[in-house]
Order: structure tokens, then C-alpha cells, then sequence
């Protein structure tokens, strides 16, 4: 598959805060889904799309992430030609002057003049879905717009931050209002855009030349006077994650069967780094039901409606109900859990009950032996 | 180019015909194994772990699926500049041309690259073992006894000696003698097919062999005898752990149960032994609430509806509600209908057993796929790719195999 884009994937939200999951790392790089990180779907999708030019801008934190990203050979990004660029912050001589304010835009400007695609698919951190850009690219082309958005029905379903927009019949962009306490619609950006490299090189710098450092998809839509937006709906399978409570109940979602269905068996993988672990294996004495359970666990004891990541170890006796069990977390026998999210390398000591509520899960950081 | 000090060959070309229809479309070392596992990925990972870096894998029969899974060794972190992983088929030659016609032989063809990597010594394996072993170790004992050559060697039950090719020693473990399946056994030191040469050494005896022409051109049953017959220095390295030759349906059963059943023998969640496996890009496995599983192992991408007890399953399989499963070993993408009951199957890839299908050890009788030459306890294995009928019966001891439609075989499609 061919494609004349490149991608751009924006690692941190400044609006979008996950608590103990996000105090380690940025946004894009928090475990999701048992065996991904948040940016391993929009990854995929650039990918799946036959991109084979991706940058990804991180500002904050971004340790986790590049570890996570390594070359790009997870995506098929490590090219000669290309291939995966992170894009981190850059304090240079001359910035360092202004009392060292953090210049996201001028390397940015570095990676757009030497990646000679004609489009750039910019997309944020917090939408998890499965698709290709290439029929959106097409009519984004087809439509004359500046910049195209995706869009889909969600309405503030999911909470802040939420860019509701208004659109005519003909599907241009009307009005935009982040986060309205009454949505006149539910056409709820997907933080996703589209637009021409070199309009958006001519963007950037009169955004440079006035003194702006923030590069968001946000400040685009903010646009919408002055430049063309086309709005595109997409209608699949889509999660947001936009705080604990949706990082919650989308990772419940995907016990759905429709749900996982469009996310992982429509055709397009969903690439993530590997991590050769053994199979794993299951007890005589275990109860697991409507879980998703990944490789290199241990399964001694219950559990239900849960999803465990990779190396986790359920001890006999233990019992783990709604719950999100991050990699290589440690469960002691007689441990109860219920709507809980533990975070990688954890130990729970034998016989610990930790219950939270559905709305209000307790949430454990990294590393913690409770 | 700076000196190798060694280079690794895997002898991956052998039919392994002993497994039937499990390798009528793939060689030995690439059938699954373990779940995530291609049997190749033991020898592969132990290479990788053992900090060797040139490997080259010598195949021959059906290499198309090896060729692939192996690639450029990536997975296995074989990928090098200096060094890396190369598939070598035999070849055609000015004025002529030939297969592999043993393991020497298939060496011996392969002078060439060895050359070019100029090594000091070269490492023989086998595809076609499962155990975690540190070549590293053996070469330092190599090079403390001053030997021409190593050969590794494992205790086996006095029972089974005449299975195996024995090792005699003195007491310091310099080889004596070699028997060749003994039926009087005087040791129990079995070769485990894993040896290093000094290259200079193995180079001039292949070259001896090749012009034999009463030779075998096999290590075992040639080049070692001739070896010991001239007096050469041939140690003994003793290993102990886990190691099973899966040349058979019943070892190959017998080898996935002992994940089970025995996984701290074989421990695959050794982090600092990793087993590596080229991976499928599946997402986690999924339980559903009418699901139950006991005793097994499973990997990403499965969705269990149904009951699975003592069973290793493959990336991708499916287990329809009300199917039972039990002793078997599903490989990767088979569907189990609703209804079905296997009993101590292997089902090669992607096969649909269809609904309220009955299969295996709990089945008497007989059927046009009984194969007591090579099934045995009540095995009963299926080719990839079927479609079995709903409703059908197959008793164990049957190697399902399509020829034609009939009242098993709903129809086969490409994998």
C-alpha cells in the first residue's frame, strides 16, 4: 500500500493526566490492553497505512517511551530511509537565552523540511482505534480543505478534554467548542488531523515568528475561521482515554466481544514491542473467566473480568475481580482485588484486599509492595 | 574480516519422517513446540544466549517454512554485521550438483563459508532437540582440555542405551570408545548430536571422508570412529538438564505434556535463558465466562469459550462453547467447534474439527487413518488444514491425512 503522508504522533496532552499511571511516563506510553502501549495503535494504524515516516513529539517523561519505541523495528519503522524520528524538546543557544523556555517548534521544523511527504496525519495520544488513513487522505485531498479532522459521535461521553465541533451539510467545520457543558452536538473530534506538509511548514513558522511554542491539534481547530476544516466521521470502534475513570472502562470495553473483535481481528495488527516470554500457564485449581490474559502469567486462583498483562503471577486462594493488572506484578496467595489498577512490578502481600469502585478505582503505582 | 573465534551449524535439512503428516509440509526444526515455540528456537536461543553470533542452518527437506520463520535471525538477536544468520541449501555446482547426502557431507559442502569467517572452532547441532544448554561452557572446557574435538553427552536410563550413540571414557573424560546403538551398553553416556571441532581438524577429516567411498558421511557412525581410531584427544562434556529429542509423535507429545506437567525442568520463564520465537502479533488470549482451563498453557490471540484441561495450545486457536479438550496440543489458528471432545489429539495448523466431532485416545476401533507404524497410546494427529466433518468419529492411533473427501475430511484448504 502506498501513501503520500508521513505521521506525527503528539506523546503528551497538557490537558489529559492519568494520576499514578501517567507520574512515570508520558501519555503514549502507558500500558494498555495487556500487551500495547497506548501509542502502539496509532503506530500500527500510520503503519498499516504504509506510512513509513513517523515522528513522534515528546515533550515530558519520555524515558518509558523510548524504551518502549527503540528503533522502530516493532513497527517496521527502522528504515534507512526515514523510519522512526522522536522528536524531543530542544534547548539551544539561542533559547536557552529566554529564560530557557522549551522550544517544541523549531526542531519540528527540521523534521517537516527533510521528510518530503505531501501530507501529515497528526494525531493525539488518548483515541485507541484500528484503521487505515489512506480513504481519508484521499478525500481530505478531494475536498480542498487546509486540514481535515476526524471526528466521531462520541459527544463529551468521555469526558474532558473534548472538542465538540459544529459542521454544515457539506461537512465543513463551523465551530469548535473544547469541553461545552451543553455539546450543541455530538461530533467530538478525534484529536486526529490531516493536513499538507507544506502548509503546515507555513503554519508553524508564523507560529514561531510570533513567539507560540505549543503545537497541539487543539490550537489547528482553533483555526477554524481563517482556514478550511473539513470534517470526516469515523464510525468503527473507538476508545478514549482521557483519565483514569476511561482508562478504566475503556480497558473493560474490550471485554466486549465487538469491541475486540474491531480492534484486533479486523485484518490489521496491532504491532508492539515483543518481549519473548514463556506461555502461560494455568493451574489445576484456577477459575479465570471473561479475561484477557497475556503471555508469561501464572494462573493459581480466580479471575473474572479482568485484564492481566504480561508476567503476572496469581497465587492460589487469590481472587481478582474488575481489575487491571499491569506486567510482571506479583499476587499473593488469599489477595483480593477488586476494581483495581496495579501498575507494573507490584507485589501484593499475602492476604491484602484492596477494593475500589467501578467509577473510582484504586489505582497503584509502579513498583509499590503493598 | 577480524577471526571468528567459532561459528555454529545446524543440521535443519533431515524430513523427520518418524512425525508423519506433521512434517509433510514443513522440516523437523520448524514444527510448533511448547505453545509459542518452533522446535528450532531451542537451538537458535542457545546460540543467541551463548553470546555465538554466526549461524549458519543448513536445510534441505521442505526449508520453504523454515526459510521464513528463520529469516535473518532477528528474533533470536541474529541479526549482526559481524556475524548473523544464513540459510545454506545445498547448491548446484560447475558440472554438477548435490544433495545433502549426511551430516558430513552436508558440512563438508559448506567449506566454503566456514573459511570465510576463519574460525577457530565450529560448533554441530541438531534442529530438532529441545533443551537450554551454554555452548560457552562446553568451549572453555574444549580449550582447558586441549581437545580436537568435544562432544556433549548426557546420562540417559541404562534402559534406553541401545537407542543412542554411547560414549566410553576413561576417567578423566577423554573418549575411549564410541558404540553406535549398543546392545550391550558399557556406559551410559549418550552423544546428544552437539559437538565443537577444532576447524582445522574437522577440515581435513570431511575432506578424508568425502573421498571414502564406503563412507556415510555421517559424524557419528563416521568422522568420530576415525577420529578415535587415530588416537585424536575426543572429551566428554557431561551435561545435565533437561533434553529431549522430539523425532517422534510420541516424544513430541510427551515433550509438550512436560511443560505441564515438569516446567521447572525445562523452565521457560527463565529471564535469564530466554527462549526466543518469532512472534505472531496476536493480542492477549481471552476466557470467556463459559470457558474452563486446568493444567495447560496457552498464547496470545486464543479465545476460549470451551473446556480445555492439560492441554498447550497455539497463538490464535479458538475453543468453541461446550468443546472439550483434553492431553492435546492445538497448533496455531485451529478451531474446535462447539460440541467437539478430543482426547490426546495434535492438530496441525488451522484444522477445523467440526461440531460434535469425536477424536482420540478414548476411541476404540479402527478407520482408514489408523497408523500403528508411527502412533502409539492413542495419538491421534491431523494434518493442517482440514475441515472435519461434523458428527465425524476418530479413534486414536489415527494420522488424518487428505487424499479425498470423505466421510472424516470435509475438504482441505491452503494454509
Amino acid at each position: 500500500m502506498f501513501i503520500n503522508a508521513m505521521g506525527l504522533i503528539l506523546a503528551d496532552h497538557k490537558r489529559i493526566q492519568l494520576g499514578e499511571l501517567s507520574r512515570p511516563r508520558a501519555l503514549a506510553a502507558i500500558p494498555f490492553a495487556g500487551r500495547y502501549r497506548i501509542i502502539d495503535f496509532m503506530l500500527s494504524n500510520m503503519v498499516n497505512s504504509g506510512m513509513t515516516s513517523v515522528g513522534v513529539i515528546a515533550l515530558h517523561k519520555y524515558k518509558s517511551l523510548m524504551d518502549h519505541l527503540g528503533t522502530g523495528s516493532s513497527w517496521d519503522l527502522d528504515r534507512k530511509n526515514k523510519g522512526l524520528s522522536l522528536l524531543p524538546p530542544y534547548i539551544n543557544s539561542v533559547n536557552i537565552n529566554d529564560g530557557g523556555e522549551i522550544d517544541d517548534l523549531s526542531g519540528l521544523l527540521d523534521f517537516f523540511r527533510a521528510n518530503r511527504r505531501r501530507y501529515v496525519v497528526i494525531a493525539n495520544s488518548n483515541v485507541v482505534f484500528n484503521a487505515t488513513f489512506n480513504d481519508f487522505v484521499a478525500r481530505h485531498e478531494e475536498s480542498g480543505a487546509d486540514i481535515s479532522v476526524l471526528y466521531n459521535r462520541d459527544g463529551m461521553k468521555y469526558g474532558s478534554p473534548g472538542a465538540i465541533l459544529g459542521v454544515d451539510r457539506k461537512g465543513w467545520v463551523k465551530d469548535v467548542l473544547f469541553n461545552p457543558p451543553k455539546p450543541v452536538s455530538s461530533r467530538c473530534s478525534m484529536g486526529v488531523i490531516i493536513i499538507e506538509r507544506e502548509r503546515l511548514l507555513d503554519l508553524v513558522n508564523e507560529d514561531v515568528a510570533r513567539g507560540e511554542h505549543d503545537f497541539s491539534v487543539e490550537n489547528f481547530l482553533r483555526r477554524y475561521v481563517e482556514l478550511k476544516i473539513f470534517a470526516m466521521e469515523y464510525k468503527e470502534v473507538l476508545l478514549r482515554i482521557n483519565s483514569i475513570q476511561t482508562y478504566f472502562s475503556s480497558t473493560m470495553d474490550l471485554l466486549d466481544e465487538r469491541t475486540r473483535q474491531d480492534l484486533f481481528w479486523s485484518g490489521l495488527p496491532v504491532f508492539t514491542k515483543v518481549k519473548d516470554e514463556a506461555p502461560t500457564l494455568y493451574g489445576s485449581k484456577n477459575r479465570a473467566e471473561n479475561s484477557l490474559i497475556s503471555d508469561g502469567c501464572l494462573i493459581n486462583g480466580a479471575v473474572s473480568n479482568s485484564m492481566l498483562f504480561r508476567g503476572v503471577t496469581v497465587s492460589a486462594h487469590a481472587t481478582i475481580k474488575n481489575s487491571i493488572i499491569m506486567q510482571d506484578t506479583y499476587i499473593s496467595e488469599g489477595v483480593v482485588l477488586e476494581n483495581v489498577i496495579l501498575d507494573k512490578n507490584c507485589v501484593i502481600r499475602p492476604g491484602i484486599k484492596l477494593v475500589g469502585q467501578k467509577e473510582f478505582p484504586v489505582v497503584i503505582g509502579k513498583g509499590a509492595i503493598v | 574480516m577480524a577471526r571468528t573465534e567459532i561459528v555454529a551449524l545446524i543440521l535443519a535439512g533431515g524430513q523427520g519422517s518418524r512425525l508423519g503428516v506433521l512434517t509433510k509440509y514443513l522440516a523437523k526444526p520448524a514444527v510448533p513446540f511448547g505453545s509459542r515455540y518452533r522446535i528450532v528456537d531451542f537451538t537458535l536461543s542457545n546460540c543467541s544466549n551463548s553470546g555465538i553470533e554466526t549461524v549458519g542452518v543448513l536445510t534441505q527437506y521442505q526449508p520453504l517454512a523454515l526459510n521464513t520463520y528463520i529469516g535473518n535471525g532477528h528474533p533470536w538477536d541474529l541479526d549482526r554485521n559481524k556475524g548473523g544468520t544464513y540459510i545454506l541449501p545445498p547448491y548446484q555446482k560447475t558440472g554438477h550438483s548435490d544433495w545433502y547426502k549426511g551430516t558430513a557431507n552436508a558440512i563438508y559442502q559448506n567449506i566454503e563459508f566456514i573459511e570465510d569467517w576463519d574460525p577457530r572452532y565450529v560448533l554441530i547441532l541438531s534442529g530438532d532437540h529441545i533443551y537450554k544448554m551454554d555452548y560457552a561452557k562446553m568451549l572453555e572446557t574444549h580449550i582447558r582440555q586441549k581437545a580436537d574435538a568435544t562432544i556433549a553427552v548426557l546420562e540417559v536410563p541404562w534402559s534406553e542405551t541401545s537407542r543412542f550413540g554411547i560414549m566410553n571414557t576413561d576417567k578423566q573424560g577423554r573418549i575411549t570408545t564410541f558404540e553406535e546403538k549398543p546392545k550391550q551398553a558399557k556406559s551410559n553416556l549418550a552423544s546428544m548430536g552437539v559437538y565443537i571441532f577444532n576447524w582445522p581438524v574437522l577440515r581435513a577429516e570431511l575432506s578424508c571422508d568425502e573421498e571414502d567411498k564406503d563412507s556415510d558421511h555421517d559424524f557419528g557412525k563416521d568422522i568420530i570412529p576415525k577420529m578415535l581410531q587415530v588416537g585424536m584427544n575426543l572429551q566428554a562434556y557431561r551435561f545435565s538438564g533437561y533434553w529431549k529429542d522430539v523425532g517422534t509423535i510420541s516424544s513430541l507429545w510427551e515433550a509438550n505434556m512436560d511443560i505441564l506437567d515438569r516446567p521447572h525442568d525445562i523452565n521457560l520463564r527463565d529471564r535469564d535463558w530466554r527462549i526466543y520465537s518469532r512472534n505472531p502479533v496476536k493480542p492477549s488470549h481471552f476466557i470467556a465466562d463459559s470457558a474452563e482451563v486446568s493444567n495447560s498453557a496457552m498464547t496470545d490471540g486464543c479465545n476460549i469459550f470451551g473446556t480445555v484441561d492439560h492441554s498447550v495450545l497455539f497463538n490464535s486457536v479458538t475453543i468453541e462453547k461446550g468443546a472439550v479438550v483434553r492431553d492435546s496440543v492445538l497448533m496455531p489458528g485451529v478451531t474446535v467447534a462447539s460440541g467437539a471432545v478430543l482426547n490426546k489429539c495434535i492438530v496441525s495448523f488451522a484444522t477445523v474439527i467440526g461440531q460434535d466431532v469425536r477424536a482420540g485416545a478414548d476411541i476404540t476401533g479402527r478407520c482408514q487413518y489408523t497408523n500403528e507404524h508411527l502412533l502409539s497410546g492413542g495419538i491421534t494427529v491431523f494434518e493442517r488444514g482440514l475441515k472435519i466433518r461434523d458428527k465425524a468419529v476418530i479413534p486414536g492411533n489415527s494420522m488424518v491425512t487428505y487424499n479425498e473427501p470423505d466421510e472424516i475430511i470435509e475438504t482441505r484448504f491452503r494454509v
